[in-house]
């Protein structure tokens, strides 16, 4: 869901006009930081329904010294690498199979609609039953999430390469391994990279909802467990640090790559750069 | 598709019409079947995985088991009651999202400071699932409908207001200044230019949203406990009824699709035809 380059073009000013532009995206932050800030103070409301800002920070500083923070966020960041990783290689290997093989692509179109529509949280009950509580559970489930994703992204990737392509390649000497290797690969690329992005996003979805009952730590854990003592400050804080990792995850490893992939193989102008800085 | 591949083959000789419409007929019916064959196939699979090993029926039940609960659910109005509830929810969500949503991605997004302002925040929003506020939910409304509503409506929302407001910003500039100097006044911009500018654009926030949304709800029922397919499926583990927790994992995706694609996608189809302009 990358913004065209038009839409947030930063208008030419001067220097001033720059740095506004620039600290613009903070604006909403503050706001709601100051709302809450001022309306904690003027209401008072009990800490366990609504917990003022300096009670979140200190219940994060605490926790973050005393390492538990660490263990779920850690705890958390494994499972999606893992349910991720393989998902995304099992969602591009069989995405090439189905995307190469026209029967296959059309014998699983079904299945793939159906699954994909049940794919993640909707698995929990069978699978507390299947795999027990814990990483088995949780990994399952994102793979679960991201395979289809990856997958159909995949599927249509190398089903839009354009075919005189692959008949130049061909037509060239080039073998059915060397038309994979440079010419689907490359095409499909960009759209596998799509699709493992927004897997990224329902995946990280689909493991704080599998953390709420199915495992005993992690981030969703640890704001479900602090919902039955009413420390709604650590579920803020937790839900806060949720954002973040999905916004740091965003931009910092998915973005990047995607970016250079499609500079590297040069297929689409890199019109988000611009406002990216 | 293929559908339409067969009749333009067949040339309309006089007297040929009855064989076309048997060919028509019989195209049909191989659509059909190469959409129910890959089932059929799993339903095997599925089968001879319970008859070879030694599964009792609170691991795996057998096709058969499971549609028997299925009958038994549908006649006894139970699965009717669970549905209708997520239904309803599903519904409600996206009626109260789009009508709070859609006008607040259009103040938005006529102004590029305000668009450009909210962008981050807005992904920071979606990176933190609605489900994740569930916690918070159930401190501050209880084990209640409102609970699951709020965190539906939070996870359908964002993506709308999202996708709007990008919607109303990729609009060329052009197009307003244009009928702005043919004496347009606000009102005549939005209805001419933007809301038809925005509309594919939101209809794929509206998409991604019911994506997303659907799969709250059913987190969210689980835990809230309150009826919906969400409570059968997770309220059946609790017994190890195997058998009503697969009849209730199908009956959402069927749902699911059924929503999708009689709803929501000929919405996409309409729009975009309609306005001529592509996705993505």
């Amino acid at each position: 869901m990358s913004v065209p380059a038009a839409i947030m073009r930063r208008p030419a000013h001067n220097a001033l006009g720059r740095l506004v532009w620039r600290l613009l995206p903070a604006v909403p932050f503050v706001l709601i930081l100051l709302a809450w800030a001022i309306g904690w103070a003027v209401f008072h409301p009990n800490k366990a329904t609504l917990p003022s800002v300096g009670d979140v920070l200190e219940v994060v500083w605490t926790r973050a010294r005393d390492g538990e923070l660490g263990t779920h966020i850690f705890a958390s960041l494994w499972r999606l690498l893992l349910g991720a990783g393989v998902g995304i290689v099992t969602g591009i290997i069989g995405g090439f199979i189905a995307g190469l093989y026209r029967n296959v692509s059309e014998f699983l179109n079904p299945l793939v609609v159906f699954f994909n529509a049940i794919s993640g949280i909707v698995w929990l009950p069978l699978m507390i039953g299947w795999l027990g509580i814990g990483t088995a559970l949780a990994v399952f489930l994102i793979w679960n999430t991201v395979f289809f994703i990856v997958f159909q992204n995949t599927v249509l990737g190398v089903q839009l390469v354009p075919e005189v392509f692959e008949q130049g390649v061909r037509a060239l000497g080039g073998g059915r391994f060397e038309t994979i290797r440079s010419v689907i690969l490359p095409g499909a690329l960009p759209y596998i990279l799509t699709g493992i992005r927004s897997g990224l996003g329902f995946g990280w979805r689909a493991l704080i909802a599998a953390e709420l009952v199915g495992t005993p730590n992690g981030l969703g854990q640890m704001i479900f467990a602090a919902a039955d003592y009413h420390r709604s400050d650590i579920i803020i804080a937790g839900c806060l640090i949720i954002g973040a990792i999905a916004i740091a995850m965003d931009r910092w490893l998915l973005l990047p790559i995607e970016r250079r992939t499609i500079e590297r193989w040069g297929l689409v102008i890199d019109a988000t750069r611009e406002d990216r800085t | 598709m293929s559908a339409t591949a067969a009749p333009t083959g067949v040339r309309p000789r006089p007297g040929s019409e009855l064989s076309a419409l048997a060919l028509a007929g019989l195209w049909r019916m191989v659509r059909w079947l190469k959409i129910l064959v890959p089932f059929a196939v799993l339903v095997a699979v599925w089968w001879a995985i319970k008859a070879s090993g030694d599964f009792p029926d609170n691991i795996l039940v057998s096709p058969l088991q499971a549609w028997r609960t299925f009958v038994h659910l549908v006649s006894h109005g139970v699965m009717a009651e669970y549905a209708s509830t997520s239904l309803t929810m599903i519904g409600i969500s996206a009626l109260i999202s789009t009508s709070i949503g859609v006008p607040i991605g259009f103040a938005v997004g006529v102004n590029r400071y305000a668009a450009h302002s909210l962008e981050g925040f807005l992904r920071f929003l979606q990176g933190i699932s609605g489900i994740a506020w569930l916690p918070l939910a159930i401190i501050w409304f209880g084990f209640s409908h409102t609970t699951t509503l709020v965190i539906v409506i939070y996870t359908l929302i964002v993506p709308i207001v999202f996708n709007t407001m990008i919607g109303v910003r990729a609009i060329p500039e052009n197009y307003v200044l244009a009928l702005r100097s043919l004496g347009a006044g606000r009102m005549r911009l939005v209805t001419d230019v933007y809301l038809p500018g925005a509309l594919p654009s939101i209809v794929v926030g509206l998409r991604l949203g019911m994506g997303y949304g659907w799969r709250a709800l059913i987190a969210a029922e689980m835990l809230v406990r309150k009826g919906g397919l969400g409570d059968l499926i997770f309220g059946a583990r609790t017994f190890g009824q195997i058998d009503r927790i697969i009849v209730g994992m199908i009956t959402i995706g069927c749902l699911y699709i059924v929503v999708d694609r009689l709803l929501v996608q000929p919405i996409e189809n309409v729009t975009i035809a309609r306005w001529g302009l592509l996705r993505k």
